[in-house]
């Protein structure tokens, strides 16, 4: 009832003429903020968007906290945000065999299924090994583990060499592959097997904000296309700027 | 200044002040209120059958059902053919529309066809043979738009066969399928309203048409989902300033004093990398009161009201000095609402008596007064009804009695709260968080945009988008 309203108001300012030379319609600032007004956003579900952003990031004490001042219900059972956050920090923190063990613990379909995940959980426990300069383990597990996946696969076969090509630099830092001993390597493996373990849990593997703040960009350049309107460029003030003339 | 601003106003008109709390009473509703607003707004009239009073009764018979169509007689030529359109429309509030026909008896000839056409269609011609149309025809399994002359389209299709046509309305398509696989699509380059429409044109040919009462053979949802996917992963692409989602979210908690939240969030953040949030951003979000704040929010969701009034008198008396105001107006009516809650009628009735009766003959609380009244009664009124009914929590003002009522004054309190910060330049910065003010935006911007696309296609609506969310989890 009310928000068939609005729709019918867009309408109404967009056939209505404007001033404008240019072939773009013009919305002032006031009509646009009475739209704004009359949106209705239902505080529940703004408070459901922020729970499921605490609880896919990971933020397990402030998402329970959020419960009980928010009232509002997780999406997903707290515990599994604190295993989840456990294997993640043990693959930040160099600890591969842990995380691997971790995950079995946490559901043994995760990385039976999910060969190219398994792949390169080994492939930066190599990477670890070559970082703890343990060179002969390193060796010995390149060949022994991670060869005979090269065999099956040609993607993981050019991974295999370039990780293994560290060995041959005294000084990584000479090596063209020596961002695999990147902290950023690490975050990479972290978040492919996060996603991994929330869809395991039919989670969506990201949070809906950031994907919405996109929307809304996109949406801001797809009216651009046709209205001069207020936009909101700065989204951490949310302030309206008026429309270029 | 603000606050000082407050106390100066006129009172009687709630909606003057700068800080307006009633406008947050759109959240005032139940759940299910909720879910028939959005709904409604998806409630745009569809094609449900056939239009038998718009048909080319000569040729063809439309059944009892308004379902099917047989083609009566035999053919002569190009112009007796039978025509049948939907009753309404094709809807253009969604991503996709889409129907079905079954192809029950081929006939003579097997020159069923489905398609488009407009309003004023001649009724006499298959559907993609005259200009503004479109039509799959099953003879040749050729594509017609506008023109006698097909093009080479796809298989052709007889008895037992289930075609399907569709309007595409992301992608500007129409597309058809046949048994359940895509057959193909092409632009539409036709405006205004599109009937689905079939078509029957020779001896004993018969078909039955499906608006979707039944499933459809082609998994439509599977192609809604692909379609939204394909928009999405081009907005995926697009580059959000890092952390901002982060930054979003820590307003939000600082608003609305979520302060236990807070310091949670903020201590996972010091240790965990994703978190340098500090730099390129605006000014950090305000901290003004918000133990305060915190506190009091935490009052009225246990319902203790009287404690809320004894605290705002301690730490912000400005904001209940005037009796008449609309905070204390909310905050006397939840009182009222907590006894009834407690089931302690007489109480409800004194407390009203003493502190609600003046509202109910106050101008500015005469439902016709606001702009933001959602209402059907004035406020007072429907509060006050609550006494009437023995079991008031099943009645259709029942969501008075529920915990989202309860917030709402909680977040009224809060916008008022924080309207008496000296430093407080932008009023709606008051009532609303900065996540709540980029929401309204992309749902104006998308509502926006689609009255440009004549109308066409889905838009945002957050309601729709955590319904959504939580529909696929649980499948």
């Amino acid at each position: 009832m009310f928000l068939s309203r609005i729709v019918l108001r867009d309408l109404d300012s967009i056939d209505s003429p404007t001033s404008m030379a240019s072939s773009k319609k013009m919305v002032t600032r006031d009509v646009w903020e009475r739209k704004l007004r009359d949106v209705k956003i239902r505080k529940e579900d703004m408070n459901r968007l922020v729970m499921n952003f605490l609880v896919t990031e990971g933020y397990v004490d402030a998402a329970d906290k959020f419960r009980v001042e928010s009232g509002t219900q997780p999406d997903i059972d707290l515990a599994t945000i604190t295993d989840r956050m456990e294997v993640k920090r043990a693959v930040q923190s160099g600890n591969v065999q842990e995380a691997i063990e971790k995950i079995n613990d946490l559901n043994p379909t995760i990385l039976d299924t999910n060969p190219q995940l398994y792949f390169h959980l080994q492939q930066q426990k190599l990477i670890e090994l070559i970082r703890a300069g343990k060179i002969n383990e390193a060796l010995e597990f390149a060949q022994e583990e991670l060869a005979p996946r090269g065999e099956e696969n040609q993607a993981f076969l050019e991974e295999i060499e370039k990780t293994v090509a560290l060995l041959v630099f005294e000084d990584v830092k000479n090596c063209p592959y020596g961002e695999l001993l990147d902290v950023s390597q690490r975050l990479k493996t972290a978040s492919e097997v996060n996603a991994a373990i929330l869809t395991s849990q039919s989670h969506e593997k990201d949070p809906k904000l950031p994907s919405l703040l996109k929307m809304l960009i996109w949406t801001q350049n797809q009216l651009d296309e046709k209205a001069a309107y207020p936009r909101i460029n700065n989204f951490s003030t949310a302030a309206l700027e008026d429309p270029s003339i | 200044m603000v606050a000082n601003q407050e106390q100066e106003v006129d009172t009687a008109s709630p909606a003057a002040t700068a800080v307006d709390p009633m406008r947050l009473a759109s959240r005032w509703r139940s759940p299910e209120e909720w879910n028939e607003v959005a709904k409604e707004l998806e409630a745009e009239p569809a094609p449900s059958e056939l239009n038998t009073v718009n048909s080319s009764g000569l040729f063809a018979v439309v059944s009892t059902d308004k379902m099917s169509v047989r083609y009566l007689g035999t053919n002569h030529h190009g112009h007796d053919v039978g025509v049948v359109q939907a009753d309404r429309p094709a809807p253009t509030h969604r991503a996709v529309y889409y129907f079905e026909m079954r192809v029950k008896n081929a006939g003579e000839k097997g020159q069923t066809s489905i398609g488009f056409t407009c309003e004023g269609f001649k009724m006499r011609r298959q559907p993609g043979w005259e200009s503004n149309s479109c039509g799959y025809h099953g003879d040749d399994g050729y594509l017609y738009r506008g023109h006698g002359k097909g093009e080479s389209f796809g298989p052709k299709f007889t008895s037992g066969d289930i075609i399907g046509a569709g309007i595409n309305y992301v992608s500007q398509e129409f597309f058809f399928t046949k048994n359940g696989s895509p057959v193909g699509g092409f632009p539409k380059d036709i405006k205004g309203p599109l009937y689905p429409t079939i078509a029957v044109h020779s001896q004993d040919e018969e078909v039955t048409v499906n608006f979707g009462k039944e499933q459809f053979c082609f998994d439509i949802e599977d192609y809604i989902l692909k379609e939204k996917m394909r928009q999405q992963s081009a907005s995926d692409k697009l580059y959000l300033q890092p952390d901002i989602s982060h930054w979003v979210v820590r307003s939000y908690l600082l608003h609305y004093g979520y302060q236990d939240t807070l310091n949670s969030f903020d201590m996972a953040s010091e240790t965990d990398p994703p978190a340098n949030h500090q730099n390129g951003f605006g000014e950090p979000p305000e901290m003004y009161g918000i133990s305060h704040r915190k506190i009091l929010r935490q009052l009225i969701m246990s319902g203790d009201i009287d404690s809320t009034f004894k605290r705002l008198g301690e730490w912000y008396p400005q904001v209940i000095k005037d009796e008449k105001s609309v905070i204390c107006f909310l905050l006397h009516s939840q009182r009222f609402i907590e006894y009834i809650r407690a089931e302690e009628c007489e109480d409800a009735v004194k407390y009203a008596r003493a502190n609600l009766a003046s509202f109910l003959t106050h101008k500015a609380f005469d439902g016709a007064h606001g702009n933001f009244w959602p209402f059907r009664f004035s406020m007072p009124f429907e509060i006050v009804a609550l006494l009437a009914y023995d079991k008031p929590a099943e009645t259709c003002i029942g969501y008075l009695l529920d915990s989202p009522q309860r917030e709402f004054v909680a977040d009224a309190v809060n916008a008022t709260v924080l309207s008496t910060n000296p430093n407080m330049k932008d009023p709606e910065s008051c009532l609303y968080s900065c996540l709540e003010k980029l929401l309204r935006q992309l749902t104006v911007c998308s509502f926006e945009r689609r009255a440009f696309n004549n109308d066409q296609g889905d838009t945002f609506l957050l309601h729709k988008e955590m319904q959504k969310c939580e529909r696929s989890r649980r499948s």
